[in-house]
C-alpha cells in the first residue's frame, strides 16, 4: 500500500509540473494564431482533454474485457474509474471548445456531426454510470458494466471519425483532410507538451480513484460484517 | 449445430404463442406508433413539399420509440417468473436465448413496419413503397434489435427496468440512428446514390458489430 501512495504521489507531482510546463509554453511560447489570435490557445488543452477522453474510453472497454476474461474486481474498479475520468475531460473538452465555437463561429453552439457524435458520447457514459448505480450486487454490477464498456464505446469511433467522413466545419488538423489548417513547429510542440502532461495526469487520477474505491469496498464489507456481528 | 437451430426455433415459437394469445406488447406498440404520427402531424408542419425529407425521420423515430415498449416487455416474463434460470438449463448453450430474443425483437419491428408504412402511405396520400427504402428500415429494425435486446437483458435485472431502457439504447444506437435517416431520406427523395453512398455501409457494419458482440457476450447478462 505505502510503495502504492509513493507511486500516486509521484505521478501527481509529475503532473503538476508538467502542467505547469505546458500553461507556460501554450502562454509564452506557442505563437498567437493569424486569424483567430489569442482564443485559438484554447486549442491545446481542448485537443489534450479530448485525447484523454477517448483514451479513457478505450482503456474502460479494454478493462471490461479484462474483467470478463479474468472476473476480478480490481479490472472492474480501474474500468469505472477510466469512465469518470473520461467522462470529466469529455465534459471539459465540450466546454472549451463552447468558449472557442463563440470567437470563432460566433455561437456556443452548432448542430455539426462532431459536436453531436462528440455530446451523444458523453451521453452513453453518463447512462454507464446510472447503470452501475442501479444495480445492488457488485458481481452482477461488474459484469453489466463490462458489457455497457464495450457496447457504448462504439460511440467512440464514431466520434473520432465523425469530423473526417461526414461534412462538418470542425477543423481536422492532423491525418487525412488536414491540408485547410496548418499548424506551425512551435504550435506542434506546444501541444505535445500539453499531451503527454494530461497523459501523466491521466495515469495519476486512474490509479488514485483506483485505490479509493478499493478503500470504499473494504469499507462497505467491514460494515456489514459489524451489522452482521451485532444482529 | 441442428439441435442449436431447433433450440432457437423452438424459442421464437414460444415468444410468438405467447404474444399471440394475448396480443398485449404487438396492441400497445401498435398504438403507440399510430399516436405519434398523429402528434408529428400537429407538432410539424408536414406541407407535402417537405414531406419526403421528414417521412423517413418520422417513421425512424416512431420505430424508435414503439419498439423500446416491445423490448421492454422482451424480458418481463422471464424475469418476473424467474424463467431465466429454467431456460439456462434448457438450452444447448446460453447463445440461444440471445438470438431467439433477438429475432422475435426483430419480427415485432418487421411487423410494426408493415403496419406503419402502409398507415403512412395512406395518411399522407403519399407513396413510401420503395424498396431501398423499406430495406433500410429492416436493415435499422436488424440492429435495433440486436443492441435493444443484449441492453434490455440488462436494464430488466437493474433497480429502475423501464426508466433505464432508452437512456442507455439510445446513444449506443447513435450511428444507426444517423445511417438509417440519411440513407432512408436518401432513397425517399431519389438522391442520386453517390451522395449517400457512405450511410449503407455504416448500417450494415453496425448490424454485424452489435450482433456478434451480442452473440458474444450475451451469456454474461444471465449468467452469474
Amino acid at each position: 500500500m505505502s510503495s502504492q501512495n509513493k507511486t500516486i504521489r509521484t505521478l501527481f507531482t509529475v503532473a503538476a509540473v508538467l502542467i505547469a510546463i505546458a500553461f507556460a509554453v501554450v502562454l509564452l511560447y506557442a505563437p498567437p494564431e493569424q486569424t483567430m489570435g489569442l482564443v485559438q490557445k484554447v486549442f491545446y488543452f481542448h485537443m489534450a482533454s479530448a485525447w484523454l477522453g477517448m483514451l479513457a474510453f478505450l482503456c474502460a472497454a479494454a478493462f471490461g474485457i479484462l474483467y470478463l476474461s479474468k472476473k476480478e474486481l480490481r479490472w472492474d474498479r480501474f474500468e469505472a474509474s477510466s469512465v469518470e475520468i473520461g467522462l470529466i475531460f469529455t465534459l471539459v473538452t465540450n466546454f472549451s471548445g463552447m468558449i472557442w465555437a463563440k470567437a470563432a463561429w460566433n455561437t456556443w453552439w452548432t448542430w455539426d456531426p462532431r459536436l453531436i457524435t462528440m455530446t451523444i458520447m458523453a451521453f452513453t457514459y453518463i447512462a454507464y454510470l446510472l447503470l452501475r448505480r442501479g444495480m445492488d450486487d457488485p458481481a452482477k454490477r461488474a459484469q453489466f458494466g463490462a458489457i455497457y464498456a464495450l457496447i457504448g464505446f462504439i460511440t467512440v469511433p464514431m466520434t473520432f471519425f465523425s469530423a473526417r467522413y461526414l461534412r462538418t466545419i470542425h477543423p481536422i488538423l492532423f491525418g487525412a483532410g488536414a491540408e485547410k489548417m496548418a499548424l506551425s513547429p512551435e504550435m506542434v510542440q506546444t501541444m505535445m507538451v500539453s499531451l503527454v502532461a494530461f497523459t501523466v495526469l491521466f495515469v495519476a487520477l486512474l490509479l488514485y480513484r483506483e485505490r479509493l474505491m478499493a478503500a470504499e469496498e473494504q469499507l462497505s464489507a467491514l460494515e456489514s460484517a459489524q451489522e452482521d456481528f451485532d444482529a | 449445430m441442428m439441435q442449436w437451430l431447433r433450440a432457437v426455433k423452438t424459442l421464437i415459437w414460444k415468444d410468438l404463442v405467447q404474444e399471440w394469445r394475448s396480443r398485449d406488447v404487438i396492441t400497445a406498440m401498435f398504438s403507440f406508433a399510430v399516436l405519434s404520427i398523429f402528434i408529428f402531424n400537429y407538432a410539424m408542419e408536414l406541407a407535402p413539399a417537405n414531406r419526403n425529407e421528414i417521412a423517413a425521420g418520422i417513421i425512424w423515430v416512431v420505430m424508435l420509440f414503439s419498439g423500446t415498449l416491445g423490448l421492454n416487455r422482451a424480458f418481463s416474463a422471464e424475469q418476473d417468473q424467474g424463467c431465466f434460470d429454467g431456460l439456462s438449463l434448457a438450452v444447448p448453450d446460453l447463445s440461444v436465448i440471445y438470438v431467439a430474443k433477438m429475432l422475435s425483437n426483430f419480427l415485432m419491428m418487421v411487423i410494426i413496419v408493415i403496419l406503419v408504412v402502409p398507415l403512412y402511405s395512406v395518411l399522407y396520400n403519399h407513396s413510401l413503397f420503395h424498396s431501398g427504402f423499406i430495406g433500410v428500415l429492416l436493415l435499422g429494425a436488424w440492429g435495433y434489435a440486436a443492441a435493444g435486446t443484449l441492453i434490455a437483458g440488462m436494464t430488466v435485472q437493474t433497480r429502475m427496468r423501464d426508466l433505464l431502457l432508452p437512456i442507455l439504447l439510445f446513444p449506443v444506437l447513435m450511428p444507426l440512428n444517423m445511417a438509417v435517416v440519411k440513407a432512408a431520406g436518401g432513397f425517399l427523395t431519389g438522391m442520386p446514390y453517390t451522395q449517400f453512398s457512405i450511410w449503407l455501409p455504416m448500417l450494415l457494419v453496425y448490424d454485424i458489430i452489435m450482433s456478434t458482440l451480442g452473440f458474444m457476450v450475451f451469456n454474461y447478462v444471465i449468467s452469474e
